[in-house]
């Protein structure tokens, strides 16, 4: 019988990571109205950078081995630089086409990136073990509670606390800012177009690899295709939140990683395995209820 | 001598709609210029020409010898052009002085931003009052008023202001003008206002250029435009900066 | 005046006709090579002609980008299954189904349209949901509509099979049968494309509020392209279960999902030509580059591109055409019989 606070736990953690991912797709939205479909590869793609290139089943740790305190800074300076090199090779040259022209090269450029990492790694999912420790069960609140779990919720507040800090507090965060608002009048006051767009892949590609780092402990696993699953939930949460909300993209994350694990827990048996079935419906609900999502944010209304 | 502004033969489209054609006009080191016109003449693509905001066809625009043609609106904002544009633009998410600081960060003198800050709000007291409300909760004066301050913490060597008195009472449109002609003194800024009323550009006092059409068809001292609407308007029953749409075609 | 007007009129109804000589001429030389790969290729091609055209009707006439196609796609190759499959094979396989459906036999073009009809009600009922919403938020639906099939169909054991493979179809998709289809998709999607509702659909394309304010009812000429459009997917989905002769749910998910709307983008979204162009084009690419992988000799050296590297190309193909030729390569032009008056060269919109 699982207990309510393990409930609380399964759901606090799954919804951080949606959380972080759906940041970092709605921190770009914000800025140049890009629906980032490569969002998830960038995930992918620091989950198998820690790892030895090989099509082997068993994965050897490549920049896994190092120490944390190298890795986790490593992995961070990886994902905003795949983040900042795809907008510096795809995005750049975009930047008068309509939104679902880019949405589409979006989708094209995490394919590319999939079929890269399928090349080199292999289709077959590989078990990896990166900080194994932190799966032990510790107590809290009568529950066995991993580790991990309890770093991760205390990750994701802690990163969600520090880039509102940085949005708040920083001259980048400040211009950001007030780029998703009105880019052209943001750009009328001197504020430079590419170092806001380049400030904002780099902090998405940093929450992607934040997420990479999570999953990989979380599952052990890498798989090719994890970066497409957590794409969709995290595309999903950011609609919900209300597209281009930073904080409705955090709240639609925790909603639908509690959602998910309530359906997990009190779903009957047989019914179990078409729990996402049962999630996106409600997604679909959410969104035909309030269009413009659960949080929109005052900016975002279509412009009649 | 080197005019502060100078624009030679700017063509401006809009897919086959031309919105300019061949315009060209000079603003001397410290002048003030009211652009005037019926709706359609190309005032806001001449504005937006100048700034970088809209891409020209045909022609070239200097700013103290420097071709603006061309350059992205940053750049030309650091160059020291700033815009109030119509309709404010303010940011209505961030905060009144949030909004002041997003267009410090092409100055060198951070140190001065502060104090320059405080100024505006001396300038502008309502602003200084609710500095830490959000900038969407003002009234539609405040907006002007906190849009031209907002461009004027560019430390802009010129300023255009596209429409200040469009949907202000007159009240307010009068303390609007009287802060610009203020500032324009202690700042020695050179401006460009769009106004659509010859006779408050007269009351305020400044050359007019008078677009119709996409080009330059009248240049003179505003009060003696003002002159000749203030007549026609009394033979014609319509005064000649507003004509009827047809007359525009 | 008029006349020019009527003669447009008349030649907007030629482009299937030059379609379809095309993919007849295509197939014709195909069959004469008697190159047996060669025929299995240009099989499906036609049945992805089938595909794109069907994605077309309702993207290329709605704006709104579908990622939730290949899910109609499934649920007309599954249908199609279930209706024609041995009923010994379904009972070993399928224990779940109904027992009409577990006994059904039918033949194999009205259980192709029966799998059009299904795909299409399916659409009509998630459309009727998705529709509501627009733009990007629209788009982000259809992909949750594909998840959920996806979902479904990969745990359903006793009635899909879930994730084993289901074997056994019928392959009697050969080219021809393709070409049939493909020809018909074509005619629907011009009649569409010609049809009031298809040219109130383009007007709002552009402009949502525009139309919106013209007094278009967008919502129900949106679900009627997205009814037209689910039939012909659906039965695009058959006929590639009938060609290859093994479902699985995988293959209709992410991976068709982008090669149908690369080809779609390729060849422009704005024109049914662009369909059957960005198709025929990215498919010959597909056929080259699937024989680089299985490698060739040049002189002493054997050549082999990585496996992946198909689709890696494929993709950056499609950003490089959404880059430099963002309306695709017939940039929203339509292959149309030539005029059979000389085009007056100072002919304007009367507009003095």
């Amino acid at each position: 019988m699982t207990s309510l606070a393990q409930l609380f736990f399964d759901a606090a953690s799954l919804g951080g990571i949606y959380a972080m991912a759906a940041l970092g797709i709605a921190l770009i939205f914000g800025v140049m109205n890009l629906v980032n479909f490569a969002h998830g590869e960038y995930i992918a793609f620091c989950v198998f950078a820690l790892i030895v290139p090989s099509t082997e089943a068993v994965a050897v740790m490549f920049l896994g081995k190092a120490p944390a305190f190298l890795l986790i800074p490593v992995l961070l300076g990886l994902g905003a630089g795949a983040a900042v090199a795809s907008e510096y090779v795809v995005f750049r040259h975009m930047r008068k086409a309509t939104p679902v022209a880019m949405m589409i090269s979006s989708f094209a450029l995490g394919f590319v990136i999939q079929n890269a990492l399928l090349a080199v790694y292999g289709g077959r999912p590989k078990a990896i073990s990166l900080w194994p420790d932190l799966n032990t069960p510790v107590g809290v609140l009568g529950a066995q509670v991993p580790l991990l779990q309890l770093i991760v919720v205390l990750t994701t507040l802690l990163v969600v606390c520090a880039l509102a800090l940085l949005l708040k507090k920083t001259r980048l965060g400040l211009e950001m800012r007030a780029a998703a608002e009105n880019f052209t009048m943001a750009r009328l006051l001197g504020v430079r177009a590419n170092v806001v767009i380049t400030g904002a892949f780099a902090l998405s590609g940093a929450l992607a690899a934040a997420v990479a780092l999570i999953m990989a402990t979380q599952t052990g696993v890498a798989d090719v295709r994890m970066g497409g699953q957590i794409m969709l939930v995290a595309f999903i949460a950011t609609v919900i939140g209300g597209l281009g909300s930073l904080p409705g993209a955090v709240a639609a994350g925790f909603l639908i990683g509690g959602a998910s694990v309530l359906l997990q827990a009190f779903l009957p048996l047989e019914v179990r395995p078409f729990r996402d079935a049962f999630l996106y419906t409600l997604v679909i609900a959410c969104l035909l209820l309030r269009p413009q999502g659960l949080f929109a944010a005052s900016s975002a209304k279509p412009r009649i | 001598m080197m005019s502060k502004l100078g624009v030679f033969d700017v063509s401006v489209r809009y897919g086959k709609v031309p919105a300019l054609t061949d315009v060209t006009l000079h603003l001397e080191e410290g002048e003030r210029v009211f652009i005037s016109g019926p709706n359609g003449a190309g005032k806001s693509s001449l504005l937006g020409a100048i700034s970088g905001a809209v891409a020209t066809t045909h022609g070239r625009i200097e700013m103290d010898g420097h071709l603006l043609t061309g350059r992205a609106p940053e750049a030309i904002a650091r160059l020291g052009l700033s815009m109030v544009p119509e309709g404010r633009e303010i940011f209505g998410s961030l905060t009144v002085s949030e909004n002041l600081r997003v267009g410090t960060g092409l100055r060198r003198d951070r140190g001065a931003v502060e104090g320059d800050i405080e100024e505006i709000f001396e300038a502008f007291p309502i602003l200084g009052e609710r500095r830490h409300a959000s900038a969407g909760a003002l009234s539609g004066g405040q907006q002007q008023m906190l849009a031209i301050g907002r461009a004027l913490m560019t430390n802009p060597k010129l300023m255009m202001v596209d429409e200040p008195s469009l949907g202000l009472a007159p009240k307010i449109v009068d303390q609007v003008y009287d802060t610009l002609v203020q500032l324009q003194e202690e700042r020695g800024l050179t401006l460009l206002i769009v106004e659509q009323s010859s006779t408050r550009a007269a009351r305020v006092g400044g050359r007019m250029i008078l677009l119709r059409g996409g080009s330059v068809v009248g240049d003179g001292d505003a009060a003696a435009f003002a002159e000749k609407d203030l007549l026609s308007e009394a033979y014609f029953g319509q005064s000649k900066a507003q004509p009827k749409k047809e007359a525009a075609q | 005046m008029m006349g020019k007007h009527a003669q447009n009129r008349i030649l907007a109804y030629s482009t299937p006709l030059v379609l379809i000589g095309i993919l007849l001429v295509f197939v014709a030389a195909i069959t004469l090579t008697g190159d047996k790969a060669l025929g299995r290729m240009a099989a499906e091609t036609l049945i992805r002609v089938v595909l794109v055209v069907g994605l077309w009707i309702f993207v290329g006439n709605s704006g709104v980008v579908s990622f939730g196609h290949a899910g109609y796609m499934a649920i007309g190759a599954y249908c199609s299954a279930w209706l024609t499959l041995k009923p010994q094979m379904k009972s070993l396989f399928l224990p779940d189904l109904p027992s009409w459906l577990a006994q059904a036999e039918w033949p194999v073009l009205p259980a192709a349209v029966a799998s059009g009809l299904l795909a299409a009600f399916v659409a009509l009922v998630s459309g009727a949901t998705i529709l509501r919403l627009s733009g990007i938020a629209a788009s982000i639906a259809t992909f949750a509509f594909l998840a959920i099939v996806n979902t479904v169909y990969s745990n359903w054991e006793g009635v899909t099979g879930a994730t084993s493979s289901l074997v056994g179809l019928a392959r009697y998709v050969d080219q021809w049968v393709a070409l049939g289809w493909a020809a018909a998709a074509i005619i629907a999607a011009n009649l569409y494309a010609n049809s009031a509702s298809g040219l109130a659909l383009r007007a709002t394309r552009e402009d949502e509020a525009a139309a919106s304010a013209s007094g278009i009812n967008m919502y129900r000429h949106r679900l009627l392209s997205l009814v037209v459009s689910g039939f012909f997917t659906g039965v695009s989905g058959a006929l590639l279960g009938h060609s290859i002769g093994v479902l699985n749910p995988d293959s209709f998910y992410l991976g068709i999902t982008f090669i149908s709307l690369a080809m779609l983008v390729v060849g422009g979204i704005g024109s049914l030509s662009g369909a059957v162009v960005g198709v025929l084009s990215l498919s010959m690419m597909i056929e080259a580059l699937v024989r680089f992988e299985q490698g060739i000799s040049i002189g002493e050296t054997q050549l082999a591109l990585p496996s992946g590297a198909q689709e890696i190309l494929i993709g950056i193909v499609m950003i490089l055409v959404l880059i430099l030729r963002p309306s695709g390569l017939m940039a929203g032009k339509e292959l149309r019989m030539p005029r059979f008056a000389p085009r007056s060269p100072d002919y304007k919109t009367s507009n003095n």
